[in-house]
């Protein structure tokens, strides 16, 4: 229990650290009470079509005349999901990897460290676009399984040096003098010592998913009918929402993207201060 | 060097690899899916389909044999005819974009390099400073923004209400181009805010790189015996601070410059600039695969030669990496 | 320095810590000083607040530092620049890293020249090349880049840069730790050297008293942010005043000499972050009273010393006895007498190569070892770093195997040993780590780090090691053990945390026990401890010991036997006091003279 406790409490000692827990748990929030707190369906459209920003509704009305409102809230499940999903598999293929190739030098480092290489410098959104292409079908799933496969390299070259460090320090020696096995090494012993990092580069993962998500929505690459930040900014701007003055509806997303990205950024601050005392200001 | 430049052509081999390979692992045949195009909702003809096959260069044969014809057809600079554009050749079309791309790309990931490196190095250099406040915050919030959605804002504020910039495409209607004054004048104040987008979404991530290491390097003892050698503030901070925090921010071009391409891509498609990531846009939006396909390649290459640059840069910067050893 | 006082702020914690406590001591215009103190004592604090570079929270609360009649703590910027380096330089703790990895030397001499001379370039250019003449470096190394300097190199030219500027006072903070022995010893010989021709000051720092003794005119001792004892160095040796330094004089002894023995100081430096009052080294302290407890010592002359204690000029009691004199009790170790009975083989290495392939050059760390241990012995490996000592511990230990030759336990091939019978190997042999802190999972607590042996090699259930491991706790020292076994193994003191090393080894109770360089990062207050921890436990368990170090005193404290490895090759090997008495090949007594001993210290 204190093993989770503890870290959490080592974070919310930290401001920025603590700003970020306080706005990502409001935005998880808002996207559980969805169907409390938003005032009507996300995709009933009776009201009048591309109407600004009024008493009745906050953020005006979109095209099909849907309250944006109501839009934005809903619409932070599917972003916050897709963080959560899409972050977790880059963060699972980066661990394994990552403490593969860190673990076992020789020819086993040497092709993933190239394949980490090569992932690494060859531009991930382009990839995605291509990738996304290609899928028949268009959907949150396909999205999240792009963002999966172009994104792990950051991760695993990160979490491969730290592999590296940890395998040289002593208590892994003696640990296997201590009649452990391999697995028990790698799990027990090495893998408590990297939380933080892996916490920080799945925070990283997360916001990078959140925003290609976004990105390649408003492609037009998700599924339309789908309620989320990215489609919402894809049907204002195909319906020229910024020349009607309906800046709400495009302002809205964006900011709340821009604000979940800040907690993010945020959080993994007081990851990093925690982890590297030298960056305390 | 010779390690380096190996790594270049693997890489460059494994994007034309991969591009050969996604169509062919898709499920669905491209060329069937536009012949349906074509068509309409009819009936495909498959005579028809072997046709545009033929024409736009896709698969016949084994697959060994067609990556051989593949990668013949790659060294020979030959992509296909464009679907969109037919009957104009991929690279004809390319040709057209690649200028305002490499114009606009390569500008703002200076300018974004440049100012950010400075900036997060001054930030560090006057730690906890109103500066270094002022900078961080509003960095944290701007590389936190989506590349497109600062365009949209931008076009609102600065081109819609404010007038002050053209709001679509990337040079005046009715103008043609070429090197003449008028058309480049109006070129540029197309190109402002699409540039002025990069920049501000993208030299956030630059300046927090930069930051960090700035505040690790003057923590090092070598600055700390800088400071009592009686060193002036000036040659601290340049020649034992920024010269060695600069080195782990070249490492991380790869990624920052990723970002800035994907960014870049976005930014194009909100302009309308005629640039390769509105054509890869509209590439994806008509299913001109072949199009799509060489867009994406001739992206990648250019990453890869800029990270190949970077590495080569710092292999100068760095005497560590002098004699040829591996930068890690 | 007049008074000082430093005292770190923790944000984290929002305490500070003081960690100098009204410090005062004074050095003359050519005087060469020395400031002796374990790790945390402040000595370097001391040396940063006089420069000026306290960094990480760390500020002066009161005091002053005068120099030529100027207080520099009230200098403004500026004119504290001007008069940096051209009055005090330093040369850091840390050398390995106190040079511009990305500026080659010659700039780096050549800015400091500029930032206070205007001087042209060829003048410069001569100036480097005396300077690297004088510390005995090859002038074409102005040309080169830290990096392509050796660590003994770096440190050379950390000196030369010291003096470029010819300062009236050159600070050295621990100038020669994590250098090797014989490098050390030629590096101080030249800078005292250096020092007696140019006629500068120095101020050098360091935790080993037998360097500082060495080098110095005075010695000032640190204890717990005080200056404990000032006190020329000529007398030191004869007659301390305090009973910390008499302690800490304990705590070397000559390995040549007939009986060798040294004794270690019970108990641990405070917490500076919670210093209970009166003297702060009552706890260890045999001569401490009730007055002790209430009243902090403040100094005051003895003679032509200052210290600050109590009872300075009392007799020494029990416990203690007149310097140089040997005693007995629980807390000392002396070496044994030569056990002559014939003991059978329980491990032997033969013929072992080994060679390591790094980028394009290969390094041959063993060359052709021959070596045995004998049932219930103890063999002491001997050598400086890179010699091959660890190469051997890991092919004695089947961590790593042998490019060609042997090894052998009873019947068993170590280096065909793979997976489970690697395991089942680790049962009968055993190591501790030079590193307790590394040694140790930080994520793990001592009790768990306890159990995993017992239960993987004796398999024991859960219950069975809990008992066995607090008993274990307990052996080596740490009581109450349930208190220890409950931390974290990162709340734990390098000393304790060296036992619960030496603990988890003993676990499996194995036959053979291979320990590298178990004290060589401890305090030398607490390596007599570990080193007694050794002596004692082999003589009640009964293994076999192959005890790696650098260090000849210890060595021959433990040993029965020594071999000398000396660029992957034994040069020699013998019983311990005849080695260590006697040495035969040059390279042993090399190794000898390089000890700094303070009891020959100061015929230097
Ligand atoms: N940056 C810091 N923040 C907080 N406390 C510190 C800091 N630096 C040193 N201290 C504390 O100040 C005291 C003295 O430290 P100092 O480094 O001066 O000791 P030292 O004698 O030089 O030790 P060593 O032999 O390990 O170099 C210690 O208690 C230490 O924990
Ligand atoms: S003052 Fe007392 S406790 Fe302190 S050193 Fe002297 S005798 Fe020991
Ligand atoms: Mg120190």
């Amino acid at each position: 229990m204190s093993r989770i406790l503890a870290p959490l409490a080592l974070l919310w000692g930290n401001g920025r650290a603590r700003i970020g827990l306080v706005m990502l748990g409001g935005f998880i929030l808002m996207a559980v009470l969805a169907p409390w707190i938003a005032p009507y369906r996300p995709t009933y459209g009776g009201f009048a079509p591309m109407q600004p920003p009024s008493a009745a509704h906050l953020l005006g009305t979109t095209q099909l005349g849907q309250d944006v409102l109501s839009q934005l809230i809903w619409g932070a499940r599917v972003s916050l999901m897709v963080g959560a999903l899409a972050g977790g598999l880059v963060m699972l293929i980066a661990v394994v990897i990552g403490l593969v190739a860190g673990f076992l030098p020789g020819w086993v480092d040497d092709v993933l460290s190239l394949l980490i290489n090569v992932a690494l410098v060859i531009p991930g959104f382009p990839l995605m676009v291509v990738l996304a292409a290609y899928i028949p079908v268009h959907g949150v799933g396909v999205i999240i399984l792009v963002l999966s496969i172009t994104g792990w390299a950051w991760g695993a070259r990160v979490l491969r040096a730290q592999m590296i460090t940890l395998r040289g320090r002593e208590y892994v020696t003696a640990a296997a003098f201590a009649g452990e096995g391999i697995v028990r090494i790698v799990f027990r012993e090495i893998l408590p010592n990297m939380t933080s990092l892996i916490a920080a580069s799945f925070m990283g993962a997360a916001m990078g998913a959140i925003l290609g998500e976004a990105g390649l929505e408003f492609l037009g690459f998700g599924n339309p009918q789908v309620v989320s930040w990215g489609t919402m900014l894809y049907w204002a701007e195909n319906s020229s929402a910024l020349l009607a003055g309906q800046w709400a509806w495009i302002f809205a997303p964006g900011l709340a993207l821009a604000l979940v990205g800040t907690a993010i950024a945020f959080v993994n601050f007081g990851i990093d201060v925690i982890s590297n005392p030298r960056l305390e200001v | 060097m010779a390690k380096r430049f190996v790594f270049l052509v693997f890489t460059l081999w494994i994007a034309v690899t991969l591009n050969f390979l996604i169509p062919r692992m898709m499920p669905g045949n491209p060329a069937e899916l536009m012949v349906r195009r074509i068509v309409g909702q009819g009936p495909v003809n498959p005579q028809l389909v072997h046709a545009v096959e033929i024409m736009l260069g896709l698969p016949v044969g084994s697959m060994a044999h067609q990556y051989v014809l593949y990668l013949g057809n790659m060294i020979h600079g030959s992509f296909g005819v464009s679907y969109t554009y037919f009957p104009y050749p991929v690279m004809q079309v390319i040709g057209q974009a690649l200028p305002w791309t490499l114009a606009l790309l390569g500008t703002t990931t200076i300018v974004t390099f440049v100012l950010g490196t400075a900036l997060g190095a001054f930030a560090a250099w006057r730690r906890g400073s109103w500066f270094d406040t002022a900078a961080t915050v509003t960095a944290n919030f701007t590389a936190t923004f989506p590349f497109f959605w600062i365009a949209l804002m931008a076009i609102y504020v600065l081109g819609f209400l404010l007038h002050w910039f053209p709001i679509n495409g990337g040079y005046g209607a009715g103008l043609t181009p070429g090197w003449n004054g008028t058309f480049l004048a109006s070129a540029l104040d197309h190109s402002i805010l699409p540039a002025l987008t990069i920049v501000v979404a993208g030299t956030g991530g630059w300046l927090f790189g930069m930051r960090n290491n700035m505040i690790h390097v003057l923590g090092e003892d070598y600055v700390r015996l800088a400071v009592a050698k009686g060193l002036g503030g000036h040659v601290i901070a340049l020649d034992y601070g920024a010269r060695n925090a600069i080195l782990p921010n070249i490492t991380g071009f790869a990624m920052s410059l990723g970002t800035l391409v994907g960014g870049s891509i976005l930014v194009e498609s909100v302009f309308g600039y005629p640039g390769m990531g509105y054509l890869l846009y509209n590439a994806v939006g008509d299913q001109d695969y072949p199009l799509m396909q060489a867009i994406f390649l001739l992206i990648t290459v250019g990453t890869l030669l800029a990270n190949f640059l970077a590495d080569l840069a710092y292999g100068v910067l760095d005497p560590r990496a002098r004699r040829g050893g591996e930068s890690s | 320095m007049r008074d000082l006082t430093v005292a770190y702020a923790s944000r984290r914690r929002h305490s500070s810590v003081t960690a100098v406590r009204g410090v005062s001591f004074d050095v003359n215009a050519g005087e060469f000083v020395g400031l002796v103190g374990e790790s945390g004592s402040g000595k370097s604090t001391v040396a940063y607040a006089l420069l000026r570079l306290l960094s990480g929270g760390g500020a002066v609360g009161s005091g002053q530092v005068v120099f030529d009649g100027e207080d520099l703590l009230a200098l403004g910027p500026e004119p504290l620049r001007r008069r940096r380096w051209r009055d005090i330089s330093v040369v850091l703790q840390s050398s390995m890293n106190a040079l511009n990895p990305v500026l080659t030397v010659r700039a780096q001499f050549r800015d400091t020249i500029r930032a206070h001379a205007a001087m042209s370039s060829a003048a410069i250019e001569e100036r480097i090349g005396e300077l690297l003449d004088l510390v005995k470096i090859d002038r074409r190394f102005a040309a080169a880049y830290p990096h392509e300097l050796s660590g003994g190199m770096k440190q050379r030219v950390a000196i030369a840069l010291a003096l470029v500027l010819r300062p009236r006072l050159v600070v050295l903070d621990e100038p020669t730790t994590g250098l090797d022995v014989v490098v050390q010893h030629a590096i101080l010989a030249d800078l005292r050297a250096l020092q007696r021709k140019h006629g500068f000051a120095v101020l050098i720092i360091s935790h080993d008293l037998g360097t500082v003794l060495m080098v110095s005119d005075r010695v000032l001792v640190a204890y717990a942010g005080r200056v404990v004892e000032d006190h020329p160095a000529a007398g030191l040796l004869e007659h301390p005043h305090h009973p910390y330094t008499r302690a800490l004089l304990d705590c070397y002894a000559d390995p040549e000499a007939e009986h060798v023995r040294i004794t270690y100081i019970p108990g641990l430096p405070p917490d500076m972050g919670r210093l209970a009052p009166g003297c702060a080294f009552a706890p260890r302290c045999p001569r401490a009273d009730e007055r002790c407890r209430r009243e902090d010592p403040l100094p005051r002359d003895i003679g032509d010393s200052r210290v600050a204690c109590h009872h300075a000029e009392d007799p020494p009691v029990e416990g203690e006895t007149a310097p140089g004199a040997y005693r007995s009790g629980a807390s000392c170790v002396e070496a044994r007498p030569r056990d002559e009975r014939p003991a059978p083989p329980v491990l032997t290495v033969a013929g072992a190569v080994k060679t390591y392939r790094r980028r394009h050059q290969s390094v041959t760390a063993l060359a052709g070892v021959t070596l045995t241990l004998a049932q219930g012995r103890v063999t002491a490996l001997v050598g400086e770093s890179g010699s091959g000592k660890s190469t051997l511990a890991r092919l004695i230990t089947g961590m790593e195997r042998p490019d060609a030759g042997g090894v052998h336990f009873g019947d068993l091939d170590v280096t065909r040993l793979r997976g489970r019978a690697l395991r089942e190997y680790r049962r009968h042999v055993q190591m501790v780590f030079q590193d307790p802190f590394s040694a140790l999972n930080p994520a793990n607590s001592v009790l768990y780090t306890l159990m995993r042996p017992l239960g993987n090699h004796l398999r024991l259930s859960p219950r069975e090691a809990r008992s066995q491991a607090l008993a274990l706790l307990e052996t080596v020292g740490l009581v109450p053990a349930e208190t220890f076994g409950a931390k974290r193994t990162s709340e734990l003191s390098g000393g304790q945390a060296q036992r619960v090393v030496v603990a988890r080894a003993l676990a499996a109770e194995p036959e053979i026990l291979v320990a590298d360089e178990p004290v060589s990062m401890l305090d030398v207050s607490i390596r007599a401890g570990i080193l007694k921890l050794l002596d004692d436990l082999r003589t009640d368990r009964d293994f076999t010991l192959l005890y790696i170090t650098h260090d000849l005193l210890s060595a021959r404290l433990l040993a029965d036997d020594v071999v000398v490895l000396n660029h992957g090759e034994v040069v020699e090997q013998g019983p311990a006091d005849e080695v260590i008495a006697h040495p035969r090949h040059p390279y042993t007594r090399l190794l000898l003279s390089s000890i700094p001993n303070p009891r020959r210290a100061r015929a230097v």
